[in-house]
């Protein structure tokens, strides 16, 4: 999504820049509110958030870029951040100031990436956050003696006290109004670079420039240093293969020289550091373990920490289903409200069928998921914010190991719990690209919300209610268990094949920085929650209503419904004047009611009939009669098969879909004791029934491994640029799906 | 102090002990980028939880290790 603001001439634009966990976000919201717009930077799929700065005169556009160590450019947010700041993304400005945030209490390694950014040459703001904890820690910094030795202006703040940040807006306003002169290159870290270096660099840029390619003494920097960086990989892309051997020749040249690269970099750069806060910053010598530490040696401990995680997850799963249960009842009322203001209004017919049992089935089936949604993202956010979910990684991480994954999967698997297609989105921060891969085609096997109905529907109607161990045990919650965890156990074997055969290597290594345990920012929780929610609405909601009604369709056309309409307008008539009737002993009112009781019973069976044989001959009753012959040896007939297909785009549709299947209209929930029982007495043709706990199991089987989800589809679609992966998911998936239904089906039709 | 001279892989300081980092080794982008995160040669490292990946303390800040045979670390023990 191109920043149209930014290339509107009035508009002014900064970029933000820091180390993760320097309080980013907390700036980023006290500078513009809570007003951000969220999209990807143009043909790549980082996440870029724009927001306007609050409080200034000026039109000024703030661009928060991805958190980083450094600009050696390794992974698709660092080779992003980079490309913003050099101007070189497509139709995208480079931004007129670079303000880099660095945490003021461990100022030396925070001001590594001050030193890649200065060396840009963009106007640069030093803001030196997280000033609270620099009294705390016991540290003293003289940031009038930084700014003075750097050249720059340089602001304390506390973003999450909001303290600092009009000082912060001035030096904003007034930097963008007049720039300060840029800095000489004795300024420079790079200075400090051995001389055989600067002569390299000086001869590679000729080399560029004498082949017609424009590229900044940063860019001829990161050339050399960076073994297969992403300038190397894009100057490769654009044509000029030559450059490799150019490269590795002047490598072997300062190898000679006694160069050691790229070792001799970051010993420039802090270097230049040292020289840079001598005497501004000190330190304690030593502290003792602190309160963080404290609680870590329990949360990180291999057996209790496992214990603690398992403990903290049960919780929240918990109270996700009965914080959840109150608005999605409410939800379920409203919408109860409109189908029945609806049917009060129309009367039946092709435009009521579509508006009660399309949209607002379609939206309702779509709204009812907020909740659920709504209340994972907030727990997630909560326990990512206060910093436990970097120690639950880290717990992980020996797990994830035995199948060549490392613990930095472990999170995108966990959201995927509840929905995959956040969970494929947060894969980004997983900077080996084979790890990331594994991750995200194995993401959409964890057991998501949408799956539950389903279970609850079928084993509830299915599974025998037998109670083991004086009733504290049942049959029916072992199941349950077992369906949800399915998926999980099936990911291990597939994720070790994943890796051996398609992305082979050794486990990435883990390196993680876990910040310190904290309170977690409310404006960040809700800001997270609402983008969540947001999306999930835009992006999965549009595709349930849309599928919804595209299911309505096929189920309700070619049919002539005159005769059902009539039907269900005698129906409702009859229902109407049976509502109103006199309570009465008299023996004719008792008749006369008796009468018309059986009048509704004997045309509900007509309606039911009805919608059975228009079903029947409608264009997904004609398309299930085909598929048929595929479905058989997992033992559904043509209902459950069409029913199955029909929740290829979203699997809650099944519910819908075997509802309108079995003459029941759609609405129908997984309660509902009626689908049930028409499910239960459902007969073949040959009279013997359709549903046995077999076929209960083959479908529950079915819908744990297949991937009957186009959201998700289409978020590994963005996610990797390419329709190879959604549908190498797509195949692998159905078949595994295919093939466990017809072992689950074979197994409990021989046992039974 | 006295610091006990014999250098030994990160992964052996007992929990909850202090030492200095007097050498790193392997993958040079592995290194640099240990050196990007502040892990680097004289820095004072305090092991907060040992193990396979280890938690380690660097000037204040926790970060989890697990570098297989990519790169290695070796201290010197500080003894109190």
């Amino acid at each position: 999504m191109p920043t149209t603001a930014a290339s509107e001439k009035s508009t002014r634009s900064v970029a933000l820049i820091g180390n993760p966990n320097t309080g980013k976000s907390s700036l980023f919201n006290a500078l513009c509110g809570l007003n951000a717009r969220v999209g990807n930077y143009p043909g790549v799929t980082v996440e870029q958030k724009v927001g306007r700065l609050t409080g200034s005169k000026l039109s000024i556009d703030v661009v928060d870029l991805p958190g980083t160590y450094s600009l050696a450019a390794r992974s698709a947010d660092e080779a992003v951040a980079v490309n913003v700041l050099s101007g070189e993304l497509a139709h995208q400005a480079a931004p007129e100031v670079a303000i880099v945030i660095l945490d003021a209490s461990n100022i030396e390694r925070n001001f590594y990436l001050f030193s890649q950014v200065y060396e840009l040459g963009l106007p640069v703001i030093a803001v030196l956050n997280m000033w609270d904890r620099v009294e705390a820690e016991g540290l003293t910094v003289d940031a009038e003696v930084i700014a003075k030795r750097l050249g720059v202006p340089v602001v304390c703040t506390s973003a999450n006290k909001r303290k600092g940040i009009d000082e912060l807006r001035r030096t904003i306003e007034q930097t963008l109004q007049s720039p300060p002169s840029k800095p000489s290159s004795a300024q420079l870290a790079r200075a400090q670079f051995p001389e055989a270096f600067h002569q390299e660099a000086q001869k590679l840029s000729e080399w560029l420039h004498a082949n017609g390619r424009k590229t900044s003494l940063y860019q001829v920097d990161r050339l050399l240093i960076d073994s297969d960086g992403h300038f190397q990989k894009s100057l490769c892309q654009s044509g000029l293969h030559e450059i490799n051997t150019q490269i590795e020749q002047a490598r072997e040249r300062l190898r000679v020289a006694g160069c050691k690269v790229p070792m001799f970099e970051t010993k420039a750069r802090y270097g230049w550091i040292r020289q840079l806060i001598d005497g501004a910053v000190t330190r304690k010598e030593t502290r003792s373990a602190s309160s963080s530490d404290r609680i870590d040696q329990w949360l990180t401990h291999r057996w209790v920490g496992m214990l603690a995680f398992a403990l903290i997850m049960f919780m929240v799963f918990q109270s996700i289903w009965w914080v959840a249960k109150w608005p999605m009842d409410g939800i379920q009322w409203i919408q109860g409200l409109a189908s029945g203001g609806i049917e009060a209004f129309l009367p039946p017919g092709a435009l009521r069928s579509l508006l009660v049992d399309g949209v607002i089935a379609g939206v309702g089936g779509v709204v009812l998921f907020v909740p659920q949604i709504a209340i994972l993202f907030f727990f997630i956010a909560v326990l990512e914010d206060c910093g436990y979910m970097a120690r639950a990684a880290f717990v992980m991480d020996k797990l994830m190991t035995s199948v060549g994954l490392s613990g930095k999967s472990f999170l995108p698997l966990m959201s995927s719990f509840a929905c995959a297609v956040p969970g494929i989105m947060a894969t980004r921060t997983i900077e080996s690209r084979k790890d990331r891969m594994v991750t995200l085609l194995i993401a959409p096997l964890m057991s998501c919300s949408a799956r539950i109905p389903v279970y609850v529907l079928m084993v509830s109607a299915f599974v025998p209610a037998i109670k083991y161990a004086g009733g504290w045990i049942s049959l029916q919650g072992i199941v349950l268990m077992g369906m949800q965890s399915i998926g999980a156990i099936v990911a291990i074997p597939v994720a070790w094949l994943l890796k051996r055969f398609l992305f082979p290597g050794e486990p990435a290594t883990f390196l993680m920085e876990l910040h310190s345990y904290k309170w977690p920012s409310m404006v960040v929780i809700y800001q997270r929650v609402w983008e969540r929610v947001v999306s999930f609405v835009a992006r999965a909601g549009s595709l349930i209503f849309c599928t919804t009604i595209l299911v309505w369709a096929a189920c309700y056309f070619p049919g002539d419904h005159k005769l059902l309409d009539e039907s269900v307008a005698t129906l409702e008539q009859l229902q109407k004047t049976q509502a109103i009737a006199p309570v009465s002993l008299e023996q004719t009112q008792i008749e006369e009611n008796q009468i018309r009781e059986e009048q509704i019973e004997e045309t509900l069976g007509e309606v039911n009939r009805l919608r059975s044989e228009l079903i029947e001959t409608s264009f997904m009753g004609m398309a299930g009669h085909r598929i048929e012959p595929i479905v058989r040896p997992l033992g559904w007939d043509w209902k459950i098969g069409v029913a199955v297909i029909a929740s290829f785009p979203a699997r809650e549709v099944i519910i819908a879909t075997l509802g309108t299947i079995y003459s029941l209209g759609t609405g129908e929930d997984e309660k509902s004791q009626s689908l049930q029982d028409q499910m239960q007495q459902a007969q073949r043709p040959d009279g013997r029934p359709v549903f046995s706990l077999a076929t209960a199991m083959s479908i529950m089987v079915f819908f744990a491994l297949c991937a009957q989800c186009s959201a998700t589809l289409m978020t590994i679609r963005r996610e990797t640029n390419s329709w190879r992966w959604p549908i190498f998911s797509f195949v692998y998936m159905t078949t595994l799906a295919y093939i466990g239904a017809w072992l689950t089906y074979q197994f409990f039709e021989s046992w039974s | 102090m006295i610091t006990d001279s014999v250098p030994l892989p990160i992964e052996f300081l007992p929990c909850d002990s202090q030492g200095t980092i007097v050498e790193m080794c392997g993958r040079p982008c592995q290194v640099q980028r240990l050196e990007e995160l502040g892990i680097r040669q004289g820095c004072k490292v305090r092991m907060v939880c040992r193990g396979e990946p280890c938690l380690i303390c660097i000037e204040g800040r926790r970060i989890s290790l697990r570098l297989g045979d990519s790169a290695d670390i070796f201290v010197v023990p500080t003894v109190e």
